[in-house]
């Protein structure tokens, strides 16, 4: 991006196409455009002709009505670049399906180059009507995919903003932290070297030896102890913070509605809308209690059972005459109409068909 | 989900192998007039019928590496001939001299109940077949990620309600699915929660099962780690229901909660004080017949702790919020006739209100190495001495029902 | 129906059950098998015969080399498939009997396990192979086990009449379990029908309620319908009575006939009970099915009762015609031991199978030391061998000494009925 300054300083002649007056004049002359038209003009010129309303380009040929709040600064030396830039951010507004969405690496290619083809005719400024209404079709056909991929786009700015100060910021804390065990070591090397001096004053000229182990080896404890505190906190910092950062990214999740391969763009994926997630269901399919043959009673007359009934330990125990009559009666049905001459012989033909081959191969290896 | 609750096993089951299909085909598909050319090529007659069928099924499997080893039993990767990648966990049953009554009871049940059961939450047997030398070799479904109780005490994993609410689900699941087919598991424990590799919990080591209902039977009451057996059972009730089991789920939620054991005695009798501690004293009151129960313990009756409310439950275990908190106090009612039994506790609010139980995808994995061998190489009902110092069980055959 | 998905998934159903036919074929095939298997074994032990006796220092030789001699010129018969059946059915019977001998007597479906275990191994195996005086024992021990019924082994073959030692009872416990492809769960008929008299019982009282998919019945309608049903075959005092007389009458006959036929094999346990219910007292077994199926009941018939009979209409005539079929069956049981041409065709059966006992399968006793059980050599040289052969040749020497084939144990039993 040229300096204004720069600009300003080479181009001190540098003069308004419509009002004629020079920069030599006007130092504080500001450019600017309307990407209309991509004129060039002064503010006061801007200001004059615009204020009160929109009206026509004050360029000699360029008859477009240009509105006052379209003006805006030149990023780019170059008039050309800019209006490509425009354009390109344009296109890329609506058409901004992302990877992810694609069958595959090639059907992501073609729509890039799709793509820039738009672009380049934009650009170069071939059929553009049938350019623009194809832009238009696909916008209001896919408005629903355009948005939702706009507001991913916007998150990934933001967490990649994130994610930048959080690095910067672990950095500091390790530099700091690094700096402070040093000091720490420092200090206790220190402290351990006086105690150590000390204890040899004070103890006998035998003792000196085992002294020195005695204080070397606290030292080297002491620190082994702390580096492996330090560690414990350090790791469940990072269990933490990998835990949030799964979690945010989790939601990052594409869903998209709306018909895939329609117009325009081809080779999307086939995306349904999913349907709304089922409510978790604990049975995970199986229906509990489900019978068809017997519908259970509290209780059955039986004289056999008479005796268990009165029996109190075995209730307090939790023996229960319900799981009793559950299993009975389960048992007087189970298989009623498992019909076993037929579905054995099914299951005895199924079979076979599948051995068939595999038995002449057999039959042929092993003989 | 539409699927049948049903749906048949894989066809291996059905019939042994392709090869022994073949055989029994062939064998059905006779007339009694002689064998014909095609079945005489399928039977050799070096080796009975039987021998050729187990001799297919053995042939189905390649054991590789050894994945861990037990008292019990000795653990190896395997997988399917045709199928290299599919992988199983071949279970092979050791012999034990010194019990000289044949195959032995854990073996036997673990064998019976799991050629029953077929659900999602209960691991999968698929097949059985006797080696070379006699021995038993258990062919199980494959899960590599450990157990429920390596979650639980590795500092590393960190996980939240939802995830607790994922796996409890599984694990009530599970436990309802034996219960409709009549049969208690009786070692509920976190390390008996096995995990998948797709993150499914499922039930193992049926070694202590056995099945249920019929009146009159003495079973016994030394079953199930002591940390997780009910009152019930630690007063010595010889005639019990699912409550047990059901007991036991209450105890493994709370260990997910709190990341400790919530009752761990040493022994029987401190184990039912810190129950009566946790939850209140047992009286005639609030569970009749109690005092009746052959082991029953009579109070201290000046140390009379009232049964403990909803608010107990809410401070103790504020991660679960006070649905949760109902949840649990409702399977950890001291009397068995008032606890929720398995499909009482599946219909519970809770799993379906806030938050969303995680998605297998999402729940924590155990960060360590440990092979899942080492799971199943232990016997069924044998806690790890590691663990429980002081909690030698006695295994009471003459007692074993 | 929910309860028969709940079926399906059993052992029973995926791996034990078949059409007639395919019964019949395995039945054959296995016979086939262990007749070649015999011939061959037979052949073998007599060509080297010579070397055989090397190792028997002491014990009498001759009779078996008159025996050999003698079966030289005989072909080797082998047993037909139903002869084999016969032979497994008598024993099922002396399962039956075995329970008893037990303080208490062992439960009735523990008995029923050992049974249909029995049933099961010789599908695969042949009684020439493995004798079921051997295997017997050992199925009723483990069906025990499986049944949730302990007792030590030395218990249990403390009780055996002829006090076999506990290595000989246990000894073919793998090869069993094998046969059983390490299925040991086995449904039984006998909580269902305990379950269908309780509901019989209810309704009886009025307090019946109607089936989910009949819902219009009500409980009166129920009682009203029970209490009108023709007359049972055996006079009784009361609709309690006469259900109770039912009750004992079908637990007979699941006992018995269900245990000895193939009915496991062919028919699920709900059938099975209901089919011998239908055989204690018919009318009251007809009333319980419609009340679940629908069908003409006394006193309930609408105009939309139709309607609601017609996609159980089909099953119900269905499930008749299988019922009836079962019942059958089961009526053309009478045990062996009531009958003396039975049993003179049995005694025949053992004869011809002690003749045709495959020689290399005798010793069962499961030692890490042995070669696992397939064709071997009786000529080898180790010391396992040797002792093996000669303990072989004390078994024959044992058989040959007590008068009847079934050994002095049973024999005595059987005298006392």
């Amino acid at each position: 991006m040229a300096s204004k300054k720069g600009i300003d300083r080479r181009d001190e002649d540098e003069v308004c196409p419509v009002c004629k007056s020079s920069r030599y004049l006007n130092p504080n002359m500001r450019f600017l455009i309307n990407p209309e038209c991509y004129h060039k003009m002064c503010e006061s010129c801007v200001d004059r002709i615009f204020s009160s309303g929109p009206s026509s380009c004050p360029v000699a040929g360029c008859r477009k009505t240009l509105r006052k709040n379209r003006f805006r600064a030149q990023t780019f030396e170059d008039i050309g670049v800019e209006r490509e830039v425009d354009i390109r951010r344009r296109v890329m507004h609506i058409l901004n399906r992302r990877e992810e969405e694609f069958d595959g690496k090639r059907a992501y290619d073609d729509f890039l180059e799709q793509r820039e083809e738009i672009i380049a005719n934009l650009v170069s400024r071939t059929d553009v009507a049938k350019t623009e209404a194809q832009l238009q079709k696909y916008a209001t056909e896919n408005m629903q995919s355009i948005r939702t991929n706009q507001a991913i786009e916007e998150q990934e700015a933001t967490s990649f903003q994130a994610r930048i100060s959080l690095e910067q910021e672990e950095a500091r804390i390790r530099r700091q932290a690094a700096r402070e065990e040093m000091e720490n070591e420092r200090r206790e090397m220190q402290a351990g070297r006086e105690d150590f001096l000390s204890r040899l004053a004070a103890g006998n000229p035998s003792d000196a030896a085992s002294i020195a182990r005695e204080s070397h080896k606290v030292h080297l404890r002491k620190s082994s102890a702390r580096r492996s505190e330090e560690d414990r906190l350090r790791q469940k910092q990072a269990a933490l913070r990998g835990s949030e950062l799964k979690r945010g990214t989790n939601l990052t999740s594409v869903e998209n509605a709306g018909p895939s391969d329609t117009g325009l763009i081809k080779g999307l994926r086939k995306i349904k809308t999913p349907e709304p997630e089922k409510p978790y269901d604990p049975f995970m399919g199986y229906v509990p209690g489900k019978r068809d043959y017997v519908t259970l009673q509290q209780s059955y007359p039986s004289q056999y059972l008479d005796r268990l009934r009165k029996n109190t330990q075995a209730a307090a125990g939790g023996y229960d005459l319900q799981e009793y009559y559950s299993r009975t009666l389960t048992e007087a049905f189970a298989g009623l109409a498992c019909f076993v001459e037929d579905e054995v012989a099914q299951r005895d033909a199924g079979l076979s068909k599948a051995t068939a081959g595999e038995g002449a191969a057999m039959a042929a290896v092993s003989q | 989900m539409a699927v049948s609750p049903f749906a048949s096993r894989s066809p291996s089951l059905t019939v042994s192998s392709p090869n022994a299909a073949l055989r029994l085909r062939a064998a059905a598909a006779q007339n009694a007039s002689g064998p014909v050319a095609t079945a005489k090529s399928v039977y050799s007659a070096d080796r009975e019928l039987t021998e050729q069928l187990n001799d297919d099924v053995r042939q189905k499997y390649v054991k590789d590496k050894r994945l861990g080893e037990g008292t019990y039993a000795i653990v190896y990767l395997g997988y399917l001939r045709d199928n290299p990648s599919s992988y199983v966990a071949i279970k092979k049953i050791k012999v034990n001299a010194e019990y000289k009554d044949g195959l032995t009871m854990d073996a036997i049940r673990e064998v019976k109940y799991l050629q029953e059961l077929s659900h999602p939450n209960v691991i999968a047997l698929h097949d059985v077949f006797s080696s070379k030398d006699q021995n038993l070799n258990l062919v199980l479904e494959f899960l590599p990620r450990g157990d429920l109780e390596m979650l639980i005490k590795d500092t590393a994993i960190h996980y939240g309600a939802a995830d607790v609410k994922a796996w409890m689900g599984m694990l009530a699941r599970g436990v309802w699915f034996c219960h409709e087919n009549f049969v208690l598991h009786r070692d509920i424990k976190p390390n008996n929660l096995l995990i998948a590799s797709d993150g499914e919990v499922k039930l193992a080591d049926f070694g202590l099962a056995r099945s249920f209902a019929d009146p009159y039977l003495n079973m016994t009451h030394q079953v199930i780690t002591r940390w997780y057996r009910p009152p019930e059972l630690l007063y010595g009730a010889r005639q019990y229901s699912g409550a047990v089991d059901v007991w036991s789920m209450g105890m493994v939620f709370a260990e997910l909660l709190l990341r400790i054991p919530f009752v761990a005695g040493n022994t029987d009798v401190d184990q039912i004080t810190k129950i009566c501690e946790a939850f209140g004293t047992p009286t005639e009151e609030n569970w009749p017949g109690v005092t009746e129960l052959p082991n029953y313990i009579p109070p201290d009756n000046n140390h009379l702790i009232p049964l403990q409310g909803r608010e107990f439950f809410l401070r103790q275990f504020p991660t679960a919020g006070p649905v949760g908190a109902d949840l649990l106090m409702s399977m950890c009612a001291l009397d068995p006739r008032k606890r929720s039994t398995a499909v009482q506790a599946l219909r519970h609010a809770w799993w379906t209100i806030e938050p969303r139980p995680t998605k297998n995808e999402d729940l924590p994995q155990k960060s360590g190495a440990k092979k899942m061998g080492e799971d199943l190489g232990r016997r069924g009902g044998e806690i790890d001495d590691g663990m429980f110092k002081n909690a030698a069980r006695q295994l009471d055959f003459g007692a074993m029902k | 129906m929910i309860e028969d998905e709940i079926y399906r998934t059993s052992s029973q159903y995926r791996l034990w059950s078949y059409t007639k036919p395919s019964l019949q074929s395995l039945r054959n095939k296995t016979n086939d098998v262990a007749s070649q298997r015999v011939r061959a074994a037979i052949q073998r032990s007599r060509e080297s015969h010579p070397s055989a006796t090397l190792s028997a220092a002491g014990t009498p030789q001759p009779g078996s080399d008159g025996e050999t001699k003698r079966s030289d010129e005989k072909p080797i018969e082998c047993l037909t498939p139903e002869e084999e059946l016969v032979l497994v059915t008598y024993y099922c019977e002396k399962t039956l009997e075995l329970g008893d001998e037990y303080k208490p007597p062992l439960p009735t479906m523990v008995r029923a396990t050992a049974i249909q275990y029995l049933r099961r191994f010789y599908l695969t195996n042949s009684p020439m192979t493995y004798h079921p005086k051997d295997i017997m024992a050992c199925a009723l021990f483990l069906a025990t086990k499986t049944d949730n019924y302990y007792m030590s082994l030395r218990q249990f073959a403390a009780g055996i009449p002829g006090g076999p030692s506990e290595e000989k009872v246990i000894a073919p416990e793998f090869l069993i379990m094998q046969g059983l492809r390490f299925t040991f769960d086995v449904r039984h008929p006998f909580r269902g029908l305990e379950g269908g008299v309780m509901e019989l019982s209810a309704i009886a009282q009025g307090q019946g309620q109607p089936a989910p998919h009949l819902p219009n019945q009500t409980p009166q309608d129920l009682q009203r319908g029970l209490l009108a049903i023709a007359p049972s075959p055996t006079p009784s005092s009361s609709i309690a009575d006469r259900i109770g007389r039912a009750h004992g009458a079908t637990r007979e006959l699941l006992k018995s006939a269900a245990q000895m036929t193939d009915a496991y094999f062919l028919y699920t346990p709900s059938q099975i009970w209901l089919s011998a219910f239908l055989l204690a007292d018919r009318p009251l077994a007809e009333f319980y099915l419609d009340t679940k199926l629908g069908g003409p009941l006394a006193q309930t018939t609408d105009n939309n009762q139709n309607n609601l009979q017609n996609p159980l209409y089909e099953l119900r005539i269905k499930l008749f015609q299988v019922i009836s079929d079962c019942a059958a069956l089961l009526q053309s049981y009478t045990p062996l031991s009531s009958d003396p041409d039975q049993m003179k065709n049995l005694k025949r059966i053992a004869k011809k199978l002690y003749h045709c006992q495959n020689p290399e399968k005798v010793n069962l006793k499961r030692d890490s030391a042995q070669p696992p059980p397939s064709a071997t050599d009786s000529a080898t040289v180790s010391e396992t061998e040797s002792e093996r052969l000669a303990k072989k040749r004390k078994l024959e020497e044992q058989k040959r000494s007590a008068n009847d084939m079934f050994g002095p144990e049973l024999v005595a039993e059987r005298t006392k009925h």
